[in-house]
């Protein structure tokens, strides 16, 4: 966080700025209101539409921004919350980080958009998830551009409730019902964590205002502080849930229950790097303590190995995607833990990029294949289907890191911040490449190579999806292509584009703890050995991909068959939804339970219904309300009266 | 001389109390609870408070007790349905027990605690005279007065309310 | 002042047009006397003045409460319709009684003298006893009066005992004379004052509704027609609440400790039982009494906090409260009507599909309930939650204040499922007037706009 230059004063820019959330919001009130009167095509337009202008005013924003001297600036629009000491204005703060999340939320929330129109057109509720998809963008929009922390809540909860009502959008299935409570409850618990950091935050620096917070932290001596130890990891806790981390990641692969292009913009490349973005943003905060980074490192390196391996024997094709997400999630929170936060912001946004492809790409395939999503039934598509394989190819290239794709800078960038900080975490997070790589390829091959494993006259049914599907899968696979060239490594000799835009973010950071962002200390030798090392484990997993499910055309065991034990394990995800259903769930729901009977069962019904009815019985006498129950709850009351009196006179 | 006539009174006033709880018959409850009323009665006569002493009997021992006695005597309770609502032995206990915790805790509390005596010298001995009372009551204490009468309405109205014969209505 | 005149007038007024043959102009005509009285009670604004010897004050703390209370009933009345669909022979009774209790809550909200809180309580619980009995073809409607009475009278009794305890041991019934008598006495001028203030505490705790005093309000909620229940659950609580802070402030600020120990184990205590309670109901109307408990707790940690936020974020909650409390009882009301008295969540299955202006508002309703962001009853919360926070030791309050409101999320949500995800058992429409739905609607959206800009009313205070 730099030095903030108060509110630039310009009524079009605050418009501007403000129109960018707004629009969104429009279009899901014209598409909530009107969903039943509109025809599917005007539902479609004005759901892209108004994400589109969005997108290009958050372009006009950015270039304005740059041409004016790349000087953050906050919006304030009015007083919106105003309590006393606590005053928090409804506005918005546009800096480098801002304007990043913006360009990608918006981009490629309007190509997910486009998708959807195709994708949704055969379903009756087009409407109701248009609806819904934008009233997602205008919560994520407020939750990147607001000046506080209370605002960044609000979005935070909102997309929540979007992912929610989206994972449950086809709400006949129960079994996707579940799915969705599930992702609100783990969401709660994160979000619990995410309140009371706000509410530590609000004690220990009087406010929850971003340029003050952070002018007030920078000023703090000495790391480690209980204080802020308790802060970060309260925020860090919020992260969690939203960015699917051990222990709370299980939410993830089951949201997989909602229509793939949720899959791809909320469950994949927007929503889930909210914990990222939070990070990053309040970097001042986690760099006074190294100690919840360094956690945040180690659980970071073990969700990403622990959903790697998890993702090498999943047989659903978006089940695939939604580990690998988890285990790319787990990267980027490693490179925070690490400090590099700009080499994790990298990758957040390549992950967006080839992420939103293979989702989309996996939508097409599911789309000809009629709903099928077991990889089983699939193979050969290769040409049924030539433009999604193409496109899929190239996004399990970016995500492998194999060079020049996208992957391959920001992983390789993210890696070698790893291993100038921890070896250990380094070997864990090659582990987790080699294995990204092998399962990425494992899916490539099962979907698009070999014979056609479906039913017979599905075969007849293939083909390739309509333009407006495969247009934003040609568009994103050019920006997993290319897009990694935003940040080529020094070696090379040519600018950090990224990182050198990024830098202003971690002013006061760097002024707390110059030692974190000092770099360089990797030799040069060093780091291409280290390349080396990481492109030779990704293109070995991927030979022996290719001799398991090419040569040898593997193809996985089906549902009933008997497993090696070890594979039995990760393919029922080391059975950690057993684990805290008994852990957890049942617990609570027997001690609820146990709570219900005892008050009300035996209380209410036993002894009101039961004299109750007996009183009826006999004659309907007019004691009925003598019953016993207003006897006894006066002897509870009294007892409590008595109780209290007690304690207050006799005891303390 | 008043002293012992206090102990009396309050001694014949909480065995009164008690025994409206007590007694099986409604009817001797309410005889017990006109006896408590005179009692308390003589209490407001010990503190030179005529005009409440006489308000208390009209009022309470008066009018109130002969509606619940009217009560009681629509209600044409019999042997029969005393019977079928017995209190359990155990609810006895525990009302008791209960009750009686809380009395002694509550004694127990304010035992040592001396009461801010009266001012010998400014203390007037016509506090409770109708002619004091009347003069508070409607200069002071004017508007709780007043307001009082919304709450007769309300109840009054409410009494209409529940009172009235209604289509449809049941007797449980 | 005016208010409470104005309101007794109106009562009777009431009262002799209830001799008319048609009922149609009551409810019509109890709206305007209701307007008439909200726009009355608007010009004490920043005018405070306190009448009859002291008796009351009304200060912009009795102004913006008065205001939320008749705004209130002003906003639940509507849902009275079907008493005149259905020609009910008492309306004029039910309307003048609920205008007379308003009388008691506006006494309890301006009160400095302690009779005048006793006599606004007794007001507004006789009312409530009476409307509680007030369906007296049902079984349940004349038990839950009872119940409501008997015990209702006993917490009368004690908090009777704690008000003449108090006057014996400061010789006053002003709550200026009481402070000033414990303030020279470091808070606890002896035993007997200590006594009397916490049989006043556990009294109002009682009428609250707050554990472990809670015991009458699901009997008595799911027994009173609905109606009533949403004034119960609204007015009577945020009077309840209103009284209690003001009588803690001006009265017993300095006897801070004496009761700042009992106060917090019934919030904590009131927290845990009114939402663990909930869970566990297949009762939607039973469900709302247990989460009315726990609003009750709420709001208390907002009296728990006692510093100057607390006011202002008692109104901020007790407002968003009684908006999304008067919508979902309006819902259920109408819901269970039309589906053979059924209140249990099943009633609403597929609610989403026949009657889409019902379901979105008891959606926003819940939101705000639970505390979802853009509805009021987040900022309600927030604001309550920040004022405990300014004392850092209570932090643990809140910990435990979220992880149930995280709670609560599950069972409000509990009917938003049936709404909209459970396929109808009947595909019946539920009819409902225009007015009844233009209302659903303006609350709805002051609910949304309250979660949007809560500076309208937060900073009133």
């Amino acid at each position: 966080m730099q030095e903030i230059v108060m509110p630039r004063m310009n009524q079009d820019m605050a418009l501007l700025c403000l129109l960018i959330p707004l629009l969104p919001f429009i279009g899901f009130l014209l598409n909530g209101l009107g969903n039943r009167k509109f025809s599917k095509g005007l539902v479609g337009f004005i759901g892209c539409s108004t994400v589109l202008v969005s997108f290009l005013i958050s372009i006009y924003l950015f270039l304005d921004f740059k041409a004016n001297g790349s000087q953050a600036y906050t919006v304030d629009y009015y007083n919106w919350i105003s309590a006393g000491s606590l005053r928090i204005g409804f506005s918005f703060l546009i800096d480098q980080l801002t304007l990043l999340m913006l360009l990608m939320v918006t981009g490629i929330g309007f190509l997910i958009h486009l998708y959807s129109a195709g994708y949704m057109s055969h379903d009756e509720g087009i409407g109701k998830f248009f609806s819904f998809l934008n009233l997602f963008m205008f919560s994520m929009l407020l939750l990147v551009m607001g000046s506080n922390y209370v605002m960044m809540f609000v979005g935070w909860e909102g997309v929540g409730l979007c992912s929610y009502l989206l994972i449950g959008f086809w709400n006949k299935n129960t079994n996707y019902n579940n799915a969705a409570k599930k992702a609100f409850i783990m969401n709660r618990i994160g979000d619990l964590g995410f309140l009371l950091g706000i509410f530590l935050i609000f004690i220990t620096f009087g406010s929850v205002s971003y340029p003050q917070v952070f002018a007030e932290a920078s000023k703090l001596t000495g790391l480690d502080t209980p204080v802020m130890i308790g802060i970060t990891m309260f925020l860090f806790i919020g992260a969690m849930g939203k960015s699917a981390q051990i222990p709370l990641f299980t939410w993830l692969p089951d949201a997989m229950a909602g229509p793939t292009p949720v899959s791809a913009l909320i469950h994949a490349a927007t929503m889930v790097t909210a914990g990222i973005y939070m990070v990053i943003r309040s970097n001042v905060l986690f760099i006074l303590a190294p100690t919840t980074l360094e956690v945040i490192a180690i659980i970071g390196a073990a969700t990403a190995l622990l959903a790697a391996t998890i993702g090498l024997v999943q047989n659903d094709i978006k089940k695939v995607l939604a580990y690998s997400t988890v285990s790319q999630l787990g990267y980027m929170f490693l490179a925070l833990g690490v400090m590099a936060f700009s080499s994790s912001m990298f990758h957040v946004l390549m992950h967006a990029f080839f992420k939103a492809l293979l989702f989309l790409g996996a939508g097409s395939v599911i789309h000809a294949m009629s709903n099928e999503q077991d990889m089983r039934r699939m193979g050969g598509l290769r040409k049924a289907l030539p433009v999604t394989f193409i496109t899929f190819l190239i996004g399990t290239l970016a995500i492998s890191g194999i060079p020049p794709f996208a992957g391959f800078f920001s992983k390789d960038e993210l890696l070698a911040h790893v291993f100038e900080h921890n070896k250990i975490l380094w070997g864990v997070g090659v582990l987790a490449s080699f294995m990204t790589a092998f399962y990425m390829f494992r899916a490539l091959f099962l979907t698009f190579f070999g014979k056609f494993r479906g039913p017979e006259e599905q075969k007849h049914h293939l083909h390739e999806s309509p333009a407006v599907m495969t247009v934003p899968l040609i568009v994103l696979a050019i920006l997993s292509t290319i897009g990694g060239f935003l940040g080529i490594p020094e070696v090379f000799g040519a600018e950090h584009v990224l990182g050198d835009y990024l830098a202003p973010l971690y002013t006061y950071a760097r002024s707390i703890n110059p030692a974190a962002f000092e770099t360089g200390a990797v030799s040069h030798e060093l780091e291409f050995i280290l390349m080396a090392v990481s492109v030779g484990v990704a293109v070995l997993a991927i030979i022996i991909a290719y001799f398991m499910y090419i040569k040898k055309e593997e193809v996985p065991a089906e549902e009933n068959a008997r497993l090696a034990p070890v594979h039995n394990l990760l393919y029922q995800k080391y059975y950690i939804d057993e684990l805290y259903n008994s852990l957890i769930v049942r617990p609570v729901m027997w001690l609820s339970n146990a709570v219900h009977r005892l008050v009300d069962v035996i209380v209410v019904d036993g002894i009101v219904n039961g004299v109750g009815r007996m009183v009826i019985l006999s004659g309907r006498t007019l004691r009925y309300a003598q019953s016993g129950a207003i006897g006894f709850y006066l002897l509870v009351m009294v007892c409590s009266i008595a109780l209290i009196l007690f304690l207050n006179f006799f005891i303390g | 001389m008043t002293e012992s006539l206090f102990y009396f009174l309050a001694s014949l006033t909480l065995l009164c109390a008690l025994m409206v709880v007590i007694s099986r018959n409604p009817v001797h409850s309410v005889l017990f609870l006109i006896i408590t009323f005179f009692t308390i009665s003589g209490h407001y006569i010990l503190l030179n408070a005529q005009f409440l002493a006489a308000v208390n009997i009209i009022v309470y021992a008066g009018a109130i007790m002969v509606l619940f006695l009217f009560v009681i005597m629509f209600l044409n309770m019999n042997k029969d349905s005393e019977s079928r609502v017995k209190t359990s032995t155990l609810s006895k206990f525990a009302g008791t027990i209960a009750g009686g915790l809380l009395f002694v805790i509550m004694v127990a509390a304010v035992k040592d605690t001396t009461i801010a005596g009266y001012n010998a010298d400014t203390f007037t001995s016509q506090t409770g005279m109708v002619e004091t009372l009347g003069a508070v009551l409607f200069t002071q204490y004017l508007l709780p007065f007043e307001l009082a009468s919304v709450l007769f309405l309300v109840a009054m109205v409410g009494a209409v309310m529940l009172g009235k014969k209604e289509a449809g209505e049941q007797h449980f | 002042m005016t208010s409470i005149i104005l309101l007794s007038i109106f009562g009777i007024i009431n009262l002799f047009v209830g001799f008319m043959k048609s009922k149609r102009i009551l409810l019509p005509l109890s709206l305007l006397f209701l307007a008439v009285v909200f726009g009355a009670n608007l010009f004490s604004w920043n005018e405070a003045q306190s009448y009859f010897n002291h008796m009351l004050t009304i200060d912009n703390y009795a102004v913006a409460f008065t205001g939320i209370m008749v705004l209130a009933t002003l906003l639940l009345l509507p849902f009275s319709q079907h008493y005149i669909e259905e020609a009910n022979e008492n309306l004029a009774e039910f309307y003048s009684l609920l205008l007379f209790s308003l009388v008691g809550a506006i006494m309890m909200v301006s009160y400095e003298n302690m009779l005048m809180l006793f006599i606004g309580i007794e007001i507004l619980s006789i009312a409530m006893y009476v409307l509680a009995g007030s369906d007296k073809r049902r079984l349940r409607s004349n038990e839950a009066a009872l119940k409501y009475f008997l015990m209702g009278a006993f917490f009368t009794g004690v908090l009777l005992f704690g008000i003449v305890l108090i006057y014996g041991a400061t010789g006053s019934f002003y709550l200026t004379d009481i402070a000033a008598t414990a303030a020279v006495n470091d808070g606890t001028v002896n035993a007997m004052f200590t006594l009397g203030l916490l049989l006043l505490v556990i009294g109002i705790s009682f009428k609250i509704s707050a554990a472990p005093f809670h015991f009458w309000a699901p009997d008595v909620y799911e027994g009173t027609p609905t109606l009533f229940t949403s004034y119960m659950s609204t007015v009577v609580k945020i009077a309840g609440v209103a009284a209690f802070y003001k009588l803690m402030a001006a009265a017993f600020a300095a006897s801070y400790a004496a009761w700042f120990p009992t106060l917090i184990a019934i919030t904590v205590l009131t927290l845990v039982v009114g939402n663990i309670g909930a869970v566990v109901q297949t009762n939607f109307k039973r469900m709302l009494a247990y989460s009315s408990v726990s609003h009750a707790g709420y709001l208390l940690m907002a009296l728990v906090a006692f510093n100057e936020r607390s006011d202002a974020s008692i109104l901020f909650y007790s407002l968003s409260y009684a908006l999304a409390t008067i919508v979902a009882f309006a819902v259920l009301q109408y819901v269970s009507e039309q589906r053979n008295g059924d209140e249990t969540y099943a009633a609403f299955n597929g609610l989403g599909k026949t009657n889409p202006l019902l379901a979105f508002a008891m959606t926003v309703a819940m939101c705000s309930l639970s505390g979802i962001p853009l509805t009021a009853g987040f900022f309600g919360k927030l604001f309550v939650f920040t004022a405990v926070v300014q004392d850092a030791r209570l932090m643990w309050l809140v910990v435990v204040a979220v992880l149930m409101a995280a709670v609560g999320i599950y069972y409000y949500f509990k009917v938003v499922i049936a709404m909209y995800m459970q396929p109808a058992a009947d595909a019946a429409k539920i009819r409902i007037g225009s007015f009844a739905s233009f209302m659903l609607i303006f609350i709805t959206v002051f609910t949304i706009l309250l979660g949007i800009a809560p500076a309208l009313v937060s900073d009133l205070l």
